[in-house]
């Protein structure tokens, strides 16, 4: 099957054979991966590519290199992409990121909050996800920093992302405040005029934030919110975008777009259509571990299959994604400098009858392969 | 709990850039147009027959009399002004309504309305093109009212008449009704809120009392006291729900006492006084306007009060300024002209009818400026009709708003 695999699967066999390299050895020698097809996660692609790692670190990407002796090789007849990025979810902190006592929380952090090695990020790192951003609720107004993590390690990509704000109903209670929008939008007003710590980085411009909106009236109260404060970011919640396109294209803001179930309506795939054929810049939310880490990637193919174009698809799940995240420098693409994960497909990733062979995180082989 | 400043209003709705209208009916864009009618009942003293409307830029330029259509004009059986409901209840409900604290003046309407509702076509399809927007009833003093257009632009700052029309509040048992007595530790707000009709009395007064108090007294200011005095002044007039006889009572007291402490103009709207016609002295000693709820065949309303069939007839006959209401809002009710032709029914004359439904509402909340009557000048909203207005045979066709024809009778 794959030339690689097998190597590492003789790893597996024989641990004491030297010429033969154990996964763990891949940080610090040299490791090539060639593969039929590199999705870059800018939205290109390079066939008959390698890659070059060391350190846990892309050193060489291209059609054309070769490879150094005593490197190890993986070739892969199949698709190669970055690690796919989820920027929302809850993975292994399940409960532990609602803090439902106070409404306005803006120096809490969610990078506290998770157990590295809790059985979600396995289920992520199965599907191909290797960063996300664990959120705190948008049932808070102002409900703390995001964080982005790497499935697998614990390691925290960026510590304090983003700056999470309700703007939705979701954010509007039946026995405390706020119990209005008027009411959320006076409270949200009051932090933001009189700016402390994290809500000072924000109203700057320094710090993103992730404003959780439903429907079409909640959209456009955060874009002209964000206008009034001069706020970076990106809209989380895409159902409604449809129709009202030009005003989030216009604000310049991202937009996280929200999951798919199985028998998901047309109006909320529109809409991701919509928003990236009018050139937002989106990327999706995975609200695990409630929804399968596969919806996803359900939820691209659903889009590609209504009009969106599959590198479209793909930048959503990786580079843009990171862009949105605020880690492009480390993740997202496959690029000289950025971190190691790759996932290793048996074809092309949009489609859903491709399976994942291997997932690697900083140049270590973390999911599939024969370990 | 926190005042919103013009500014965030302003911002959040003027910096959206109009996104593409989803609305059912097709707005024609038209710069110019005129609409023939056997009869237009003007809503300002006459009915002109066999007239043409001439609107060019959104307003009325002319009312001619004895105009020929050709074969392709727009000619309709009558033409009255659009409508005005002001309690259509276009809000998402509990949203619309801070309940952390029981009065809230401060709390503006404004930013929980969502102009992509179905509500709104709705009302605008029946020929309402005007409605008047408040906070849910569940607090004694809930916020500000906002004047609206029921269609045109998704902006609601665009669809906005005019800002902070009404202070609105409720008396009677809908602000107490969620609430309880606090047995030990209080485990949420509604432990500690009025829970009676006497409590819903003394909440309102305590306000009023302690915005007279504040008055001058920067020590004492707390928040919504600027839209509490406005209210005592006369400056924003005091939109209250009161079904119920001892609760329209409660309200008119309250501005008599007003009165005594040196208040004597603050303007008193009666939302929803089904039992309006049992207490006429009161309403006129006070100059008290009144907002009728729609009609039930078996007279029974909210809080028991009875609405008898004849009582806009009898507050119209007595001088009280009354308006009448569909609360039309949701699917399936009864629409605002089928109201008037109930009011007809109970005795109410035609041009009074038609007074009920357009520049009685525009008078009460200050907007008769802009709307409620046809007149060289005014905003070009109109409902055109198939018949006879009000009469239960009869119903808009067609509907112009802000000079657009935004529901086509010929469609």
């Amino acid at each position: 099957m794959l030339n690689g695999l097998l190597a590492v699967a003789l790893a597996a066999i024989f641990p004491g054979d030297t010429d033969i390299p154990s996964p763990t050895a891949a940080v610090e020698r040299m490791t090539a991966f060639q593969a039929k097809l590199v999705h870059t996660g800018d939205g290109s692609s390079i066939e008959d590519c390698v890659i070059l790692v060391k350190g846990g670190v892309i050193t060489q990407v291209g059609a054309n290199i070769k490879v150094p002796s005593g490197a190890e090789l993986i070739v892969h007849d199949g698709a190669l992409s970055p690690g796919l990025i989820a920027l929302q979810s809850e993975d292994g902190a399940v409960g532990e990121l609602n803090e439902s006592t106070r409404t306005v929380m803006p120096e809490a952090e969610a990078r506290y909050a998770f157990n590295p090695e809790h059985k979600d990020f396995s289920r992520a790192l199965g599907v191909g996800i290797t960063t996300l951003v664990l959120a705190p609720s948008p049932r808070s107004l102002i409900g703390g920093r995001t964080a982005v993590v790497k499935t697998s390690g614990g390691r925290v990509v960026k510590p304090a992302a983003q700056l999470m704000l309700g703007l939705s109903s979701d954010a509007l209670n039946r026995n405390k405040f706020p119990t209005s929008y008027a009411g959320a939008m006076g409270e949200l007003e009051k932090q933001f005029s009189n700016p402390e710590g994290s809500v000072s980085r924000a109203a700057g411009g320094s710090l993103p934030v992730l404003m959780d909106v439903n429907d079409r009236a909640e959209t456009l109260r955060a874009i002209a919110f964000a206008a009034r404060f001069d706020l970076k970011g990106a809209l989380y919640g895409s159902y409604w975008a449809e129709d009202v396109v030009p005003a989030i294209k216009e604000s310049g803001l991202d937009v996280v777009c929200t999951p798919f179930n199985v028998g998901e309506g047309s109006r909320g795939i529109r809409s991701v259509v919509g928003l990236s054929k009018a050139g937002v810049r989106i990327g999706f939310g995975l609200e695990a571990p409630d929804r399968h880490p596969e919806s996803l990637r359900f939820g691209v193919a659903l889009c590609v299959r209504d009009g969106l174009s599959p590198s479209a698809g793909m930048k959503a799940l990786t580079g843009d994604a990171a862009a949105i995240a605020g880690v492009s420098g480390r993740v997202g693409r496959i690029a000289r400098g950025l971190d190691a994960d790759l996932v290793l497909w048996s074809a092309d990733p949009v489609a859903l009858s491709s399976t994942v062979k291997a997932v690697y995180i900083d140049g270590k082989l973390v999911h599939g392969g024969n370990q | 709990m926190i005042p919103l400043t013009e500014a965030l209003l302003a911002a959040i709705t003027a910096s959206v850039p109009a996104p593409t209208l989803p609305v059912a009916v097709e707005a024609t864009p038209v710069a110019e147009m005129s609409v023939y009618a056997d009869a237009v009942y003007t809503g300002a003293g006459e009915t002109i027959e066999n007239a043409m409307v001439v609107i060019a830029d959104g307003k009325i330029t002319a009312i001619t009399p004895g105009a020929e259509p050709g074969d392709e004009d727009l000619h309709v059986a009558a033409i009255t002004p659009g409508m005005v409901d002001l309690s259509a209840r276009i809000y998402p409900d509990g949203y619309s309504v801070e309940e952390t604290e029981e009065v809230t003046p401060w709390i503006r309407v404004d930013l929980s309305l969502d102009p992509f509702s179905r509500d709104w076509d709705r009302q605008l399809r029946n020929g309402v093109t005007s409605v008047v927007a408040s906070p849910y009833d569940n607090n004694c003093i809930g916020g500000l009212s906002v004047a609206l257009k029921t269609g045109g632009s998704n902006s609601i700052e665009a669809r906005t008449i005019k800002s902070n029309v009404a202070l609105r509040g409720a008396i009677g048992s809908q602000p107490s009704s969620k609430n309880h007595p606090a047995f030990g530790r209080p485990t949420d707000f509604y432990s500690r809120r009025p829970t009676t009709r006497m409590g819903v009395e003394w909440t309102w007064r305590k306000a009023m009392y302690d915005a007279l108090q504040a008055e001058g007294d920067k020590e004492r200011a707390f928040d919504g006291l600027p839209q509490l005095l406005q209210a005592l002044n006369g400056d924003l007039p005091v939109f209250v729900q009161a079904w119920a006889t001892q609760d329209i009572r409660t309200a008119v007291f309250l501005k008599e006492e007003m009165a005594g402490e040196g208040k004597p103009n603050m303007q008193l709207i009666i939302d929803a006084g089904a039992e309006a016609w049992r207490e006429i002295d009161f309403l006129v000693r006070t100059g008290t306007a009144v907002v009728l709820p729609p009609y039930r065949a078996s007279g029974r309303t909210t809080d028991g009060a009875f609405f008898a069939a004849d009582c806009a007839a009898k507050l119209d006959e007595a001088g009280v300024p009354v308006a009448l209401s569909s609360h039309n809002a949701k699917a399936g009710g009864e629409t605002l002209g089928q109201q008037a032709a109930h009011a007809r029914r109970g005795g109410l004359s035609f041009d009074s009818a038609l007074a009920a439904v357009t520049i009685n509402p525009a008078r009460m909340v200050g907007i008769d400026d802009r709307v409620g009557s046809i007149e060289v000048g005014k905003d070009a909203d109109l409902a055109l009709w198939n018949g006879t207005p009000f009469e239960l045979t009869s119903r808009v066709v067609g509907v112009v708003l802000d000079g657009e024809l935004v529901n086509d009778p010929r469609k």
